[in-house]
C-alpha cells in the first residue's frame, strides 16, 4: 500500500510539471497572440489595404508592402516549387539508391536549416552587386532559394511514402515510369506535396533578413521588379524601430497580417495532411 | 537427399514430355537464374508454361516461387541489383534480351499481387487508365471494354451503380477483383497470380478460384499459391520448388496422388513448410 501511494504521489509529481511546463511555454504564445490582436486590431482599417506607406506623421496604409509580399511571395513559389518537386521526384524515384540522392539529400538538409540571412548574402553577391542596385527580382530569388529545398524535402518525403506495390501494380499492365509517376504517384502522395507548398509559403512570407539585402524597401508604389521593391516584413522591421507612433501603429498591423496568412496557411496544410491520413 | 536432387530432374523432364506431347508452349524457361545481389534466388530452372492452362508453383516461404513468377514480366527490372540469367521464351522469344520493351511485355503479361492495389481513383478510371495507354477507345468502345472487364472479373453487378467511387472504397475481395478486371482490360496473353486470395476471407477466395477456371479458356495462367487445396482446385499442372531449385514437375493429378520427390510428397502433405 505504501509502495502504491507512493507512486501515485510521484505520478502527481510528474504530470504537475508536465502540465506547468506545458502551461509556462504555451502562456507566452498565448500572450504574444494577445498583444498582436491588440495592438494591430485598432489599427486595422481599410485605408491600411488603400493606401501607401506614409510619411511620418500622415496618414496611410500598407498597400505597397502587401503588393511587394504577394508578387514577391508568388515569383519565389513559381520558380521555387518546380525546381523542389523535380528533385524530389529524382530522389525518391528514379535515383532512389543512387550516391547523388545522398549527397543532394545531405546539401538539401543543410540549406534547410541554414540561416535565412545567409542566403540573403548570396543574392546580394551573385545578384544584387553585379546589378548594381537593390531589386524585387533578387528579393523572389532569395525567397525562392528557401522555398527550394522544403519542396525537396516534403516531395521526396510524400512519394518515398508511396508503397511500392502501388508503383509495381502500376509497371504490371506495362505502365512506363513516367506516367506512373505522374498519374499514380503523385496522386497518391498529391495532399502531402500540397502542405509542402504552402508551409514553404507560410516559411518566406515572415522572412525579413533576405529581403533586406536584396529587395531593400520601397516607400512608394512599385511593381517593377527591377527596382527596390517593398514588402511587409521589411516595412515592419523599419516603422517598428521608427520613433513614430503612428508607424509603430502599421508595423503591428503588419505584424498581425502577416501572422493571420500564416496561420490560415498552417491550418490548410493540416486539414490537408488529416485529410490524407484517412483517405 | 543427395540422390534424388540429382535424380529427380532427369525424371521431371522425360515424364513431363509424356503427359504434356501435343500441347503448345506459350512460355518456356531454360536455365534460369536469379540473384538478388550476391545471393542466388533460383538455380537453373527449366521449366514450361502452357498455353490455356493454369500451372501452380508451391513450395515453402523462400523457395523462390514469387521470384520466379517476378521474372516473366522483368518486374525485378524496377529494383537495382537484382538480375536473372538464362532463357525465357514467350512464343520463342527472349524476354530477357536488353532489346524486350518492358512495358510491352508487361502489357502481355498481366500480374496480380498478393495485396491488393487499386490506384487511388475511381473505380472505371481504375481500369479505363491502363487500356488508354495502348488503344485509343472512344467514350462508348471505352464504356463497353470497362463494364465487359468488370464482367469478366465478376465484379460488375457489384458495382454497376457506384463507377464513379474511388476503387479504395471497396471491400478487399472487390479490390482483388477489380485488379483482375484492370489486368484483363489491356487484353494480355498471359496472367501471373501471386498468391491471390491470400489476404481474402473463403468466400472471395472461391470467387476468385472460379474466375479463374473461366480466365484459362482465354489466358495462360501461372499462380504462386500457398495453399496446397487451391493448388490442387484450379491448376492443372503443378510445379514444386525448393530452396531455389525446381524439384518436381507434372500434372497436378499426379502430384497431388503420387508425387516421385520425397520432399514434394513431404510438403504437400503437411510433413513440413
Amino acid at each position: 500500500m505504501a509502495l502504491y501511494d507512493r507512486r501515485r504521489r510521484r505520478n502527481a509529481t510528474a504530470m504537475v510539471l508536465s502540465l506547468a511546463a506545458t502551461a509556462f511555454g504555451l502562456g507566452w504564445l498565448v500572450l504574444i497572440l494577445f498583444t498582436l490582436f491588440y495592438e494591430g486590431l485598432s489599427g486595422l482599417s481599410l485605408s491600411v489595404f488603400t493606401e501607401m506607406t506614409p510619411p511620418p506623421g500622415g496618414a496611410g496604409g500598407l498597400l505597397n508592402p502587401i503588393v511587394g509580399s504577394l508578387i514577391m511571395t508568388a515569383i519565389a513559389v513559381a520558380i521555387g516549387t518546380p525546381i523542389g518537386i523535380l528533385a524530389g521526384t529524382y530522389m525518391a524515384e528514379y535515383g532512389r539508391h543512387d550516391k547523388l540522392t545522398h549527397v543532394v539529400r545531405f546539401i538539401n538538409d543543410i540549406l534547410l536549416s541554414a540561416p535565412s540571412i545567409v542566403i540573403g548574402l548570396f543574392v546580394y553577391e551573385v545578384m544584387v552587386a553585379p546589378m548594381g542596385h537593390f531589386s524585387g527580382i533578387a528579393g523572389s530569388m532569395a525567397l525562392a532559394v528557401i522555398v527550394i529545398p522544403v519542396v525537396v524535402r516534403t516531395t521526396e518525403d510524400m512519394l518515398t511514402l508511396v508503397p511500392d506495390s502501388l508503383r509495381e501494380a502500376a509497371a504490371s499492365i506495362g505502365l512506363p515510369r513516367a506516367h506512373m509517376i505522374l498519374r499514380i504517384a503523385y496522386r497518391a502522395a498529391s495532399a502531402g506535396m500540397v502542405t509542402g507548398v504552402l508551409l514553404a509559403i507560410a516559411r518566406i512570407s515572415g522572412e525579413t533578413a533576405p529581403l533586406l539585402f536584396t529587395a531593400l524597401n520601397n516607400q512608394f508604389w512599385s511593381v517593377d521588379l527591377n527596382y527596390p521593391m517593398p514588402s511587409l516584413p521589411v516595412v515592419i522591421f523599419q516603422f517598428a524601430l521608427s520613433p513614430y507612433k503612428d508607424w509603430q501603429k502599421l508595423a503591428w498591423t503588419g505584424a498581425l497580417l502577416i501572422t493571420l496568412a500564416v496561420l490560415t496557411l498552417s491550418i490548410t496544410a493540416r486539414i490537408l495532411a488529416a485529410k490524407r491520413k484517412t483517405s | 537427399m543427395s540422390v534424388a536432387s540429382v535424380t529427380a530432374p532427369a525424371l521431371t523432364a522425360t515424364h513431363a514430355a509424356v503427359a504434356t506431347a501435343d500441347l503448345p508452349i506459350k512460355i518456356s524457361i531454360h536455365n534460369l537464374g536469379f540473384y538478388y545481389g550476391e545471393n542466388k534466388a533460383l538455380k537453373d530452372i527449366s521449366v514450361s508454361l502452357y498455353e490455356n492452362k493454369v500451372t501452380a508453383f508451391i513450395g515453402p516461404s523462400g523457395c523462390g516461387k514469387s521470384t520466379l513468377l517476378r521474372t516473366l514480366n522483368r518486374m525485378y527490372d524496377l529494383y537495382p541489383n537484382q538480375r536473372a540469367e538464362g532463357e525465357v521464351l514467350l512464343d520463342g522469344k527472349n524476354i530477357l534480351s536488353p532489346a524486350q520493351d518492358v512495358n510491352l511485355l508487361r502489357a502481355r503479361i498481366g500480374m496480380v499481387f498478393q495485396k491488393p492495389t487499386p490506384f487511388p481513383m475511381t473505380i472505371y478510371e481504375n481500369i479505363a487508365f491502363g487500356i488508354r495507354l495502348y488503344e485509343p477507345l472512344s467514350r462508348v468502345a471505352m464504356d463497353e471494354r470497362v463494364e465487359q472487364s468488370l464482367r469478366r472479373a465478376a465484379l460488375w453487378d457489384e458495382v454497376k451503380d457506384k463507377l464513379g467511387s474511388n476503387g479504395l472504397s471497396l471491400s478487399g475481395g472487390q479490390q482483388q477483383r477489380l485488379c483482375i478486371a484492370r489486368t484483363v482490360a489491356v487484353k494480355p496473353e498471359v496472367i501471373l497470380l501471386d498468391e491471390p486470395c491470400s489476404a481474402l476471407d473463403p468466400i472471395s477466395t472461391a470467387k476468385i478460384e472460379e474466375l479463374i477456371d473461366e480466365l484459362k479458356d482465354d489466358y495462360t495462367i501461372a499462380i504462386v499459391t500457398h495453399n496446397m487445396q487451391q493448388a490442387a482446385r484450379v491448376s492443372d499442372f503443378t510445379a514444386f520448388m525448393y530452396l531455389g531449385e525446381l524439384v518436381e514437375f507434372d500434372s497436378t493429378r499426379q502430384m497431388f496422388t503420387a508425387p516421385r520427390d520425397r520432399r514434394a510428397q513431404d510438403y504437400i502433405t503437411g510433413r513440413f513448410g
